[in-house]
């Protein structure tokens, strides 16, 4: 496909630019001496010894990623699991069980966090790593479980069939064809629940507990007391190296045949 | 795309490992014996209650590590200490009105005294106030007041109290705590009521009245309202003392203004949650801030009124204007209390409509 | 959904198929149906004098709904979403279009770029507004520089920030929906259509814009009520004065502490979410959000 104009190019551009700059923005005010946002009083690294001594934003970030860790991988092996058998084994319910797992992530977060709020005070599982991990859990499977399901859908029954055929069982073929086939969409599934539990406020604030401070609930405070650089630092480090590693793999991905 | 994810991923686990890797701080078991001494206090408050060199030197001190966890609104910690059932946290740090509902429901513990030897330096002023009137559960820490903040330079006509904030000339740019009670008691002291009031009329008309100072309001914000007066984003402002203290250390010509119509009080405590883990180890965090030098430092750090008397003369000059109560205050001095469920709810419904008109 | 695969397999061979089902009915079950159905009962309950729930039945949450305060933070949170969607719709909708024209190598990369930020704390990226918004900030600089405006406007806590804080966090997951419709688009057609003579405008609204239209309308799904949720951009941005329906929500479960309140809120708003899903399969005839990756 020709572009006969280059002005798509230059909107794709100029709206990616705009999509940068506050991240920009905060990665520079990390390297400010003052303390306020208003004015640039200098270069200064202070800020980052100071994020690496402070125990307690390094406590956030772990609990942080350990917990979007889990659940993605739970949403990782819940939702595939579902999105495979569903397209092969029919029931009745299945469409209202789709439509039901999927909600989480069509319905505000702030639903999500009064209702396992007070669900799980209900059935008196207490707040912490387990509560969060379920409750995430469940927002990060329809990422998975839709990716994986599109997939499927879009790919050749007949390998499968072949397989079984040739006297493959289910979970044969499932092992040797199916999966393989569907690594891509079960790694983006799983990459895009990572992110979003990384990210996650508001179910976060109702769920934590004493040693589950997260990263976010933890900036959203600073936000509402005053942020110092130190945010801005880590924000900064968590940007770098994924940039890096994405520039990376991207880089790699280039210099070979490219696999979308 | 393919190699991206995956590599993305790998970079995922390698973090978490890395996460993994981290010395986890709690120490394992957290048995019942009795005679092991504490090695971990979970403290429950705000975020920045605390200067950093005083955790660090209890630490080092004691030997017990820290755990210094954070609530936004006191009444999302006393929900989350009802689920626990008062267990897990070892000192929660609180409002007064929050503190006297914990206390009624059973979640705090009485003080053991034989145990806070320095419980002889605090300020009869702040004890035995509404919330625990023997003072059998809590340990004062820090008091405040709601004051008028404003730039000279920036103000045309000087503010004396509430009623002064109504005028045409702040259009759009006052700021104010984000404290219902606060907010709307505002306004029954304008139009001189309590801020207690249980008088579902006169809350009413606080509500209209508020309606006339939507104008006025460029921010709603309970944390934080001293950097927008300092970065000029607003020019006059209601604030809590620390606020106060930080605003003026920052821009000495800011001018600061006690209400004529009332001053509304509060103060913070801490107190030991019923099922507490380790409530020896609270013990001795509440002990170790009432020494004077530690409270001094802890004041100058949080900029609320000082409620360690005996802490008051190692507060550095250029600070103790700020963390001690001017002379005569207790006497038009009121704290906002709990009040019933009717009124409450009224008063919540006021200032959604208010700060819905402030929207628009 | 009935059956239509040709090759069903047979009874006997399902067990392990059921198997893999188990998890995501019980996670469903335990994690999303249960909490939704409590959700619905404690709307009906009576709150309980300073903390929890009487278990009788009454209306009155849901009548509370209709004080003309809480109606107009519904009105006001409609509007704003609308604004907002109308606005997300129009810069992401073109992204995404011409992001799927693109080779697949610059296609990778900007899906990249777009899926980047989503490893940054989102918050992070609202403070970077602020830090725009600021007065005598960046934006007010680069304004007063060129003589646009005389002084600062003062944008940081306005409703416009909240606007434009609303259509950043949101715009991605319209461009992905837009995207992975128009991905799938045959472009052979619009090639046809242009040599039977229609223009490129012709070709776009009778073919390309036809086929993407799911995607579009499941950006909207997407962004539409969620934008009533985001009670934090108006917070941070806002400086509390825009109510949404999420900030009620909010202050009802932590500081009013009325859960029975917040939870017909709460179902209120599921049931407008659950219409647009209705209504974008009525006038899609899919069943599935596109592009809900």
């Amino acid at each position: 496909m020709k572009n006969r104009t280059p002005l798509p190019n230059l909107y794709l551009a100029l709206i990616t630019l705009i999509t940068y700059l506050p991240i920009f923005l905060v990665i520079v005010y990390s390297f400010n001496a003052g303390r306020l946002s208003s004015v640039w009083e200098g270069f200064s690294l202070h800020w980052y010894r100071d994020l690496l001594r402070d125990r307690s934003m390094l406590e956030a970030l772990r609990n942080s990623v350990i917990l979007a860790t889990a659940s993605s991988l739970c949403a990782g092996a819940v939702g595939t699991l579902g999105a495979v058998a569903m397209t092969r084994l029919h029931l009745r319910a299945n469409g209202l069980v789709e439509y039901l797992s999927t909600l989480p992530i069509m319905i505000p977060e702030i639903v999500l966090g009064m209702v396992f709020l007070s669900f799980f005070s209900l059935i008196g599982l207490p707040f912490g790593m387990t509560a969060l991990i379920a409750a995430h859990t469940s927002f990060c499977i329809p990422y998975v479980f839709m990716m994986v399901k599109a997939r499927l859908a879009g790919m050749d029954k007949s390998y499968v069939e072949a397989a079984r055929d040739l006297g493959a069982g289910e979970l044969r073929a499932f092992y040797d064809i199916t999966l393989p086939l569907m690594r891509p969409a079960i790694l983006s599934g799983m990459l895009l629940s990572f992110a979003m539990s990384l990210d996650d406020v508001v179910i976060s604030m109702f769920l934590s507990n004493v040693n589950t401070n997260t990263l976010p609930l933890k900036i959203y405070t600073q936000l509402r007391t005053g942020v110092t650089p130190k945010t801005n630092a880590l924000c900064a480090l968590m940007f770098g190296v994924t940039l890096l590693f994405g520039l990376f793999s991207f880089l790699i991905g280039r210099s070979k045949k490219y696999d979308l | 795309m393919k190699k991206i994810l995956s590599l993305l991923l790998l970079l995922t686990l390698g973090l978490a490992l890395l996460a993994g890797c981290t010395p986890k701080t709690d120490g394992g078991g957290d048995g019942d014996g009795e005679p092991a001494p504490p090695t971990r206090l979970n403290l429950y408050t705000w975020e920045g209650m605390f200067p950093s060199e005083v955790l660090a030197e209890f630490e080092q001190r004691t030997g017990i590590a820290v755990n210094y966890a954070n609530f936004d609104y006191g009444e999302n910690m006393l929900t989350k200490l009802q689920a626990v059932n008062g267990g897990e946290y070892d000192l929660v740090i609180a409002d007064d009105y929050i503190i006297e509902m914990a206390i009624a429901q059973g979640l705090a513990q009485p003080l053991d005294k034989a145990q806070l030897s320095n419980y002889g330096n605090i300020n009869p002023l702040y004890q035995g106030q509404f919330y625990d009137p023997g003072d059998l559960y809590t340990v004062p820490y820090g008091a405040g007041v709601q004051t008028i903040v404003y730039n000279p330079a920036a103000v045309t006509k000087p503010i004396a109290g509430y009623a002064d904030l109504w005028d045409a000339s702040l259009k759009g740019m006052l700021g104010v705590v984000g404290n219902f009670r606060v907010i709307n008691g505002m306004a029954l002291k304008v139009l001189g009521q309590s801020y207690n009031t249980e008088d579902l009329v006169q809350i009413r008309a606080a509500g209209d009245k508020l309606l006339e100072l939507a104008p006025n309001i460029r921010l709603i914000k309970d944390d934080n309202l001293q950097d927008d007066l300092v970065m000029g984003e607003i020019n006059a402002a209601v604030m809590y003392t620390s606020q106060v203290t930080m605003a003026k250390l920052a821009m000495p010509e800011l001018e600061v203004v006690y209400p004529a119509e009332g001053i509304g009080f509060g103060i913070m405590a801490g107190f030991i949650p019923s099922q507490a883990p380790s409530a020896e180890a609270a013990h001795l965090f509440l002990n170790y801030l009432l020494e004077p030098e530690v409270a001094a430092q802890c004041f100058e750090w949080l900029g609320y009124y000082c409620t360690t008397e005996a802490a008051e003369p190692y507060i550095a000059e250029e600070f103790r204007s700020f963390l001690t109560l001017p002379e005569g205050f207790s006497l038009e001095m009121e704290m906002i209390q709990n009040i019933g469920t009717e009124a409450m709810d009224l008063h919540a419904e006021i200032f959604t409509e208010f700060k819905t008109a402030c929207g628009q | 959904m009935k059956g239509t695969a040709a090759g069903r397999p047979r009874r006997g061979k399902n067990l392990p198929l059921l198997l893999m089902l188990l998890p995501i009915y019980l996670t469903t079950l335990l994690l999303v149906a249960g909490p939704l159905v409590y959700m619905l009962l404690l709307s009906f309950l009576t709150r309980a004098e300073g903390w929890g729930v009487h278990y009788v039945f009454t209306l009155d949450n849901y009548l509370k709904i209709l004080q003309p305060v809480y109606l107009n933070t519904f009105v006001q949170s409609l509007k704003l979403a609308l604004l907002c969607t109308t606005l997300i719709a129009l810069i992401g909708y073109p992204f995404g279009y011409f992001m799927a024209k693109l080779p697949p190598k610059w296609r990778g990369l900007f899906s990249f770029l777009l899926i980047l930020p989503f490893w940054t704390s989102s918050l992070m990226r609202l403070y970077g507004w602020m830090i725009i918004f600021r007065a005598n900030g960046i934006l007010d600089k680069l304004l007063m520089a060129a003589s646009l405006t005389a002084e600062p406007l003062r944008l940081l806590y306005t409703y416009p920030a909240v606007a434009v804080g609303m259509v950043y966090v949101l715009t991605p997951f319209m461009i992905y929906s837009v995207y992975s419709s128009a991905e799938k688009l045959d472009w052979g057609l619009v090639e046809a259509a242009r040599d039977l003579g229609a223009t490129p405008l012709q070709a776009f609204f009778t073919i390309s814009f036809k086929l993407t239209l799911p995607g579009l309308l499941s950006g909207v799904v997407l962004t539409f009520i969620p934008s009533m949720g985001l009670f934090f951009i108006a917070d941070i941005l806002g400086g509390n004065k825009v109510v949404l329906v999420g900030s009620v929500i909010q202050e009802q479960l932590l500081k009013t502490r009325n859960w029975p309140f917040a939870a017909a809120l709460s179902v209120v708003l599921m049931l407008l979410t659950t219409l647009l899903i209705y209504l974008y399969r009525r006038i899609t005839k899919v069943r599935d959000l596109e592009g809900l990756i």
